[in-house]
């Protein structure tokens, strides 16, 4: 943007220089505090040295020059052993529905039907369901953090893929109904706004399409009624624990037993 | 109407009712924040009406708004045309198209990702291009600004840029590095992960590339209230400028001090060292110069005011100001704010005090209280100054503008002072409702009730604006031109040409922005951190 056309102003240089000369200054002023004096002299009065202090001040080395790390020796006790890697998100992605076909044909049709409807409201539906949120619950049962008579036993029999293609299965069947029809506005409420006293979310803020929740929340809506109370009542009690944070159990303990049993009417009725 | 005019109202009217309806969104969400509306909507759309919000003051207001201005400052600073009406034009056009691209999917409840997108959250890819034609538009802005400023170079050899033209190309420039960051974050991150072709995300990566926009993007909506704080507001008050160079070397400040301090936003991530934060933070305290600057000059430019009109002894200048005036009330107004915002600024910038503000309402208040408040006031003041010019047409009269605007003033600082102290206590932010019945929060409720009164002064006041603009449309009074941009006291000969261009400044920014950024952005390609999963954000079922 500079002009060449004309003879240049006595005051230009000048001033070129000395902008320069200003920026540099400030800028290595912030580089030796910011990367050298005070890591050093912080990290000392944590005990350390100063090639640590400085690599953890430019973040080649975790941990703030100012404080020790904690150190805990507890060892980690995940409810569940899934991990939503980008390989297990792929192995989802790449799930063969044919296979899964076959698999269900062969073992779970028996309970949970071609379909995925089951055949008794003991069962949960599979139909539409999240193909994510059936393999958090096949894997739990695979690896034992989720306990079923029937269902520990065959989980253990299927391998990672063959669980993500009968997963994709089902998930491809008929989609439920996402109208919302209403119901007594008790259990609405807990739904949409849930209850900030008790410190219960709305039911909705995870179990819907698109809420941002974690990827293997369930899809609710048409789900049988009976699996929906004993899988509560299981939370609230502390005999199911795979969900991670605890969220369930902790919302579950907090419901009494009529709500429990109208919420899981409103979700039968394939409501929200 | 000439077709020029025409294309500054329609920028200015977009960017209004898009302010208008952001301003009635604000408050109902104040509404159901506090304990009157504890039962009022749901959570989804809560987030829906803060994103439509977000989005319709950030980037529809404000980018419309300056738009229409620098075309205005472009043709009557340099008394000359625009390089082009045409691309001006289609500029606005895929501005508009991006609107209602974004706009449509957040009412749709598949884009409540805030303004800010918070990745791994991720919307509609329709929301995302949309924001991108936005940008697009606002690029085609930049270079029309750019060239213009250059073909009235070549025309006038060693001759000075008006003051009001060369900060208006300091803002161009600015915008073109600011928008660098979100531009890759959507164009590579964010937009791929939307339309399905990628399922994780580097946040970090992506929080980083948007902090190197998101605190230069402020100084994009602020540089116009500057431009009338120096070239309009000493004229209005009935004085002349303190000094045109000061006005230059703010203008040069902020461009090359806007850009190398994002990571103020970052100061509790974990993604990036201490040392690269106190160099940002370092930086960030240097943005404190070219406002102090400011305030130097325009003071001292309405004390020569003031004493001209007759005013005696140390504070009788200030009672001598001609306060009626718009333009002049509006500066006033906008410099107690920018007070208040400025403080909270400052304890925003220390990393200590950081740490208690963080994601509490503190932050919400210090940027509504200096966008919301300095800054959008004087949009209000230039709009009622340039109107007519625009129009042919005059106020009937001043009592609604002045009303308005102390309004606006009022509003403002009864819904942002309980905020910070509602912050200081903790009450955070971007969250739908509070239970209130919880005793450790219930004393937040008489609070949050003020802010509310607040939000509907503030919608008195968006209101007012609008039925002011509309009342000017059809008024009988026919304007008369006069000068719009101040003289400085002494005439401005041959500047250096450091300050008649950005040749230079365009090279220290980009020294400071590796020295800055280079490290902080390098990490991520030599050692990429796993990423996090993709959430779609789809409401399917509200």
């Amino acid at each position: 943007m500079s002009d060449h056309s004309r003879p240049h102003h006595p005051t230009d240089r000048p001033w070129r220089v000395w902008a320069s000369i200003a920026v540099v200054v400030i800028l290595s002023l912030g580089i030796v505090l910011g990367v050298l004096i005070i890591p050093v002299v912080q990290g000392r009065g944590a005990g350390l040295d100063a090639y640590t202090a400085i690599c953890r001040s430019l973040g080649l080395l975790p941990g703030s020059p100012a404080q020790p790390q904690p150190a805990s020796a507890a060892p980690a006790t995940p409810v569940s052993q899934v991990v939503w890697s980008p390989e297990v998100l792929q192995v989802l992605a790449r799930a063969d529905t044919s296979k899964g076909r076959a698999t269900v044909q062969e073992v779970c049709f028996a309970c949970h039907g071609e379909n995925g409807v089951a055949v008794s409201p003991d069962y949960p539906n599979l139909n539409g369901q999240s193909g994510a949120a059936m393999y958090k619950q096949l894997s739990d049962y695979r690896t034992g953090s989720r306990q079923n008579e029937q269902m520990s036993g065959i989980a253990q029999g299927i391998d990672e893929t063959t669980l993500a293609d009968l997963a994709a299965y089902y998930a491809g069947q008929s989609k439920r109904s996402p109208a919302l029809i209403g119901g007594p506005e008790a259990v609405v409420r807990l739904v949409v706004l849930g209850d900030p006293k008790r410190n219960i979310p709305p039911c909705r803020a995870c179990h819907r399409a698109g809420a941002g929740g974690p990827i293997e929340t369930p899809i609710l809506n048409e789900q049988a009624r009976d699996y929906f109370v004993q899988q509560l009542q299981a939370f609230a009690s502390g005999q199911r624990r795979n969900d991670v944070y605890g969220r369930m159990r902790l919302i579950a303990a907090q419901l009494t037993s009529a709500e429990i049993e109208g919420l899981a009417r409103y979700y039968a009725a394939g409501q929200d | 109407m000439r077709n020029a005019d025409r294309l500054c109202l329609a920028h200015l009217w977009v960017a209004f009712a898009a302010f208008v309806v952001a301003a009635a969104l604000g408050t109902w969400q104040m509404w159901v924040r506090s304990p009157l509306g504890a039962h009022v909507g749901t959570p989804s759309q809560y987030f829906i009406s803060v994103t439509a919000h977000g989005v319709s003051m950030a980037y529809v207001l404000s980018t419309f708004f300056i738009m229409g201005f620098g075309y205005f400052v472009a043709i009557t600073s340099l008394a000359r045309p625009l390089p082009s009406l045409i691309w001006a034009w289609i500029g606005f056009f895929i501005g508009v198209t991006g609107v209602a691209m974004a706009i449509i999917p957040i009412f749709a409840g598949s884009a409540s990702v805030l303004f800010t997108f918070y990745p791994p959250l991720t919307a509609s890819p329709f929301f995302y291009v949309g924001l991108v034609l936005v940008v697009a538009a606002s690029w085609i802005w930049c270079v029309l600004m750019i060239v213009a400023m250059a073909r009235w170079k070549r025309e006038n050899p060693g001759k000075a840029v008006p003051l009001a033209m060369f900060a208006t190309v300091a803002n161009a420039v600015m915008w073109i590095w600011t928008t660098a960051g979100v531009a890759v974050e959507l164009l590579f991150q964010v937009i791929p992960a939307s339309l399905g072709l990628t399922q994780t995300i580097d946040v970090g990566l992506s929080r980083t590339l948007f902090s190197w926009t998101l605190h230069a993007i402020v100084y994009f909506w602020l540089i116009p209230a500057y431009i009338a704080f120096y070239t309009m507001a000493p004229r209005a008050a009935g004085g002349r400028l303190y000094s045109d160079t000061m006005g230059r070397l703010t203008f040069v400040l902020f461009l090359i001090y806007s850009l190398p301090v994002g990571m103020h936003h970052l100061m509790m991530d974990p993604e990036h060292g201490n040392g690269t934060k106190f160099i940002q933070m370092l930086l960030t305290v240097f943005v404190a110069v070219p406002t102090l600057l400011t305030i130097f000059t325009i003071t001292a430019s309405f004390e020569i005011a003031g004493r001209l009109r007759g005013g005696r002894g140390v504070f009788g200048w200030i009672a001598a100001l001609p306060w009626d005036r718009p333009m002049v009330l509006a500066t006033g107004l906008a410099f107690v704010m920018l007070g208040f915002g400025g403080f909270g600024g400052i304890v925003n910038n220390g990393y200590g005090m950081n740490a208690m503000v963080h994601n509490t309402s503190w932050v919400t208040a210090h940027f509504h209280l200096i966008f919301g408040g300095s800054v959008v006031i004087m949009y209000f003041a230039i709009a009622y100054e340039i109107w007519p010019a625009l129009t042919g047409r005059g106020h009937p009269s001043m009592a609604p503008l002045r009303l308005q605007l102390w309004l606006w003033f009022c509003g403002m600082m009864i819904m942002t002072l309980p905020w910070h102290w509602l912050g200081l206590q903790g009450q955070w932010r971007r969250v739908a409702n509070f239970n209130y019945d919880d005793p450790t929060i219930s004393g937040w409720g008489p609070w949050v009730i003020v802010s509310f009164a607040g939000g509907l002064i503030l919608l008195a006041s968006a209101l007012l604006l609008i039925r002011n603009l509309l009342v000017l449309h059809r008024s009988s009074i026919r304007f008369a031109p006069r000068p719009l941009y101040t003289l400085p006291v002494h005439p401005v000969g041959r500047v250096p040409a450091a300050l008649n261009g950005f040749g230079i400044w365009n090279v220290l920014v980009l020294v400071l922005m590796v020295a800055a950024y280079g490290f902080p952005i390098g990490q991520y390609l030599v050692a990429p951190s796993p990423g996090a999963m993709v959430h779609r954000v789809m409401d399917t079922s509200r």
